[in-house]
């Protein structure tokens, strides 16, 4: 069925922004439909060792709150994910935001925006995900993201990283 | 345990966060440096460096002996190892989820080609 291994790309063009792409093999309704349907959006979307998604409530309307939340083996939510639809507009384009929550860590641990693009490419559906953060803490995850380079060729890499974040 | 790992990541990211640290990191990715010699091309004060410096000891990215006034600091790259990781396992969990969306993608399909429409 599939002709091309679907590749994820992720780049990250600004020091706030992440990018992440990947062609699926299915009509843009179905690609819709698997993510804002609770029953098919819990089948695909992980869930960390040992934990279980306890809740995934989605009001899809623009305005509407969603909440995911994963509970460890005694039954105590451990993560939660969840915000308000900013925009809603089947089959192609959905904004909302998302805090992300671990209880056992105190407050939020993260937010930010997160815009979900469906077009139809190649008799298939391509995704393209753009996730902005606000915050300061979720800033420093985008840092982290901007290390992705670096990951192969260690050190050296990540010099290059300090270096265009020093120059001016 | 997962949320101390999640507290070091925190520190370490917050400690890149700022241009003069990452310009101390640097300069310590070549040799040992003194404090003064890390203040200097910042143009900064020694106690300004030395608050920065606390900032990367804490997030344990550099290791710092006194010798009366003299602060030698060294690089620890160990916790920029455990943040390249984590950015890896962040893009993992994205792959795996998209395998798994493509295979509930596959049986809508075959659920709609066992249920053509009358």
């Amino acid at each position: 069925m599939r002709m091309n291994p679907a590749q994820l790309s992720v780049s990250t063009p600004t020091d706030l922004e992440i990018v992440m792409t990947r062609q699926f093999n299915a009509p843009r309704q179905d690609v819709w439909r698997a993510m804002t349907e609770p029953e098919l959006l819990r089948r695909w979307l992980f869930s960390p060792e040992g934990w279980k998604m306890t809740d995934c409530t989605m009001d899809n309307r623009v305005g509407g709150r969603y909440r995911w939340a994963w509970s460890d083996a005694s039954g105590t939510e451990v993560l939660i994910i969840s915000g308000v639809n900013k925009e809603v507009t089947p089959p192609s384009r959905m904004v909302h935001t998302e805090t992300m929550q671990m209880p056992a860590c105190g407050g939020p641990v993260g937010e930010l925006l997160a815009t979900i693009e469906l077009t139809e490419k190649d008799s298939g559906t391509f995704l393209k995900m753009t996730l902005v953060f606000d915050s300061k803490q979720a800033r420093d995850g985008a840092l982290a993201s901007g290390m992705e380079q670096g990951v192969n060729a260690g050190y050296m890499k990540l010099d290059g990283i300090f270096d265009a974040s020093v120059a001016r | 345990m997962v949320i101390e790992k999640n507290a070091r990541l925190d520190r370490a990211f917050r400690a890149l966060a700022h241009p003069a640290r990452r310009a101390m990191l640097k300069q310590l990715a070549s040799e040992e440096c003194n404090l003064s010699a890390l203040a200097a091309p910042l143009k900064m004060t020694f106690p300004a460096a030395l608050k920065h410096v606390r900032t990367l000891e804490r997030a344990g990215l550099v290791k710092r002996r006194v010798h009366g006034r003299e602060h030698t600091c060294r690089l620890d790259p160990g916790p920029l190892d455990e943040a390249v990781d984590w950015t890896r396992k962040c893009r993992e969990v994205w792959e795996a989820n998209f395998r798994r969306l493509d295979d509930v993608l596959a049986e809508l399909a075959s659920e709609r080609r066992a249920k053509p429409k009358a």
